[in-house]
């Protein structure tokens, strides 16, 4: 179908969507005068059943832990999915070198980026590990931290080069880590259900308020959920930039 | 004020609709793909906002002050993990039938085609 | 405050709109960088600081990186074929 075709079906879609949308903005409540029973319950009753000072940690892990194990899953299946799709037509060789863009300048990389990517990279993991276990008590939580510490390791890539990446993570290790996150998670459900509880009951000792351990199970869904995030966007990444590589042909000058 | 939140949630899936519709080129169509998720997250966080409240965090107040609804926003968590996830298998997807076919315009791309 | 609230809403419609009308995709990933900032600015404002936290990390850092990558890999491929 041509653009021009588009634009013609959609022209009457987008018609009656916007009648429906017009109902509905007419029908909503106003904004800032919220009708949502469940969320004020949640704020009221929270920090006092579970001792934690995050409410939004609590829906996640707690209340709503079985959606989060759904969005695990689904954070795990979707990277097995791209690793398959994008390995499966590459091959597993290990042998390559950096592809080029033909026309292209290359610089050289300076000794200043190189010296603050390796402290900020470093920095950057510390500070997605303090996100993951202080979730919660403050803004934060397992997967917040564990993107953030994922995207360090983007910083090592710039600063030391591909080779040097490639060397500190090995793609077995961070499958391993995402597999067991994804695991810890899914015994935080069985254990309580082989000794007579309901799933993803809080069973443990509930710690106190806005102290590091707070919420019984919920911390350790927490670092099980950080583990497997970390573990899965590092694949993610890793496989990406897997991509980029050719066989090995003449020698390059300089492994980027 | 009132409606002006909900009328930007509907002109960013407006948009996002049409710029995936008049796309030339796979890769901007994910980027406007997550222009209609952003919608969603718009929508989801302003359903749960009240006036005078603060964040949903009983660090420095004790528990009972007004609070912004804490549900809404494990909502829109798991959503940008949804959206985060299907775009790099989008991607994925994209680089994959470059590879095959040598192009990405979505106008010489016709599915189930038998390659030539 | 509601000022900031419709100031932050229209910055938002103002940059997914921007996000669409740029047709390179080169272009598109800073676009996308520039759009998830104000998303976080707004999420913020909205007293959600998790979302915000989250929105920066992944749809700054990891999604246009994403992009980038996928572009490069296109672009090696182009010159190989």
């Amino acid at each position: 179908m041509t653009t021009r075709w588009r634009l013609i079906v959609l022209v009457p879609v987008l018609l009656v969507l916007g009648t429906a949308a017009t109902e509905i903005i007419l029908t909503l409540p106003s904004f800032g005068h919220p009708l949502t029973r469940y969320g004020m319950t949640v704020n009221t009753l929270a920090p006092a059943l579970r001792n934690v000072s995050n409410a939004v940690t609590s829906v996640m892990y707690d209340f709503r832990g079985i959606d989060t194990l759904g969005e695990e899953s689904m954070l795990i299946c979707a990277v097995t999915a791209a690793v398959m799709l994008l390995r499966g037509r590459r091959g597993e060789d290990g042998n390559e070198q950096a592809g080029r863009v033909s026309g292209r300048a290359w610089a050289e990389r300076s000794d200043a980026m190189v010296l603050m990517c390796r402290l900020f990279a470093t920095m950057l993991f510390l500070f997605g590990v303090y996100v993951v276990l202080h979730g919660t008590v403050t803004p934060g939580g397992g997967f917040q931290g564990g993107v953030i510490a994922a995207s360090s390791f983007t910083l090592l890539y710039l600063g030391g080069g591909y080779m040097v990446w490639r060397r500190m993570l090995h793609s077995p290790v961070l499958v391993a880590l995402e597999g067991v996150g994804g695991l810890a998670y899914v015994l935080c459900a069985a254990v309580p259900l082989a000794f007579g509880y309901s799933a993803l009951q809080n069973v443990l000792p509930l710690g106190n308020w806005k102290d590091l351990y707070s919420g019984g199970l919920m911390v350790i869904i927490n670092i099980a959920v950080g583990i497997a995030v970390i573990g899965s966007f590092a694949a993610l990444l890793l496989e990406f930039m897997e991509e980029t590589r050719v066989p090995k042909g003449p020698v390059a000058e300089e492994d980027t | 004020m009132s409606v002006l939140a909900w009328c930007v949630v509907a002109w960013l899936l407006g948009i996002g609709v049409y710029g995936m519709v008049t796309s030339r080129n796979y890769v901007h169509l994910i980027g406007c793909l997550s222009v209609c998720q952003s919608a969603t997250y718009v929508l989801l966080l302003g359903i749960g906002f009240r006036w005078g409240a603060g964040p949903p965090i009983f660090y420095d107040h004790p528990p009972g002050t007004p609070a912004v609804d804490p549900v809404v926003q494990a909502f829109v968590l798991t959503d940008i993990v949804v959206s985060a996830a299907m775009t790099a298998l989008l991607l994925a997807i994209a680089l994959q039938v470059h590879k095959k076919r040598g192009t990405l315009d979505t106008q010489h791309l016709r599915p189930l085609r038998p390659t030539e | 405050m509601s000022w900031l609230i419709g100031a932050a809403l229209v910055m938002s419609a103002l940059s997914g709109w921007l996000v669409v009308i740029s047709r390179d995709p080169k272009r598109q990933v800073f676009a996308l960088c520039a759009n998830s900032l104000v998303l976080a600015l707004l999420f913020f404002i909205l007293q959600a600081p998790d979302v915000a936290f989250s929105e920066i990390a992944v749809d700054t850092v990891v999604v246009p990186l994403l992009f980038l990558i996928a572009l490069a890999a296109i672009a090696i491929n182009e010159g190989r074929r």
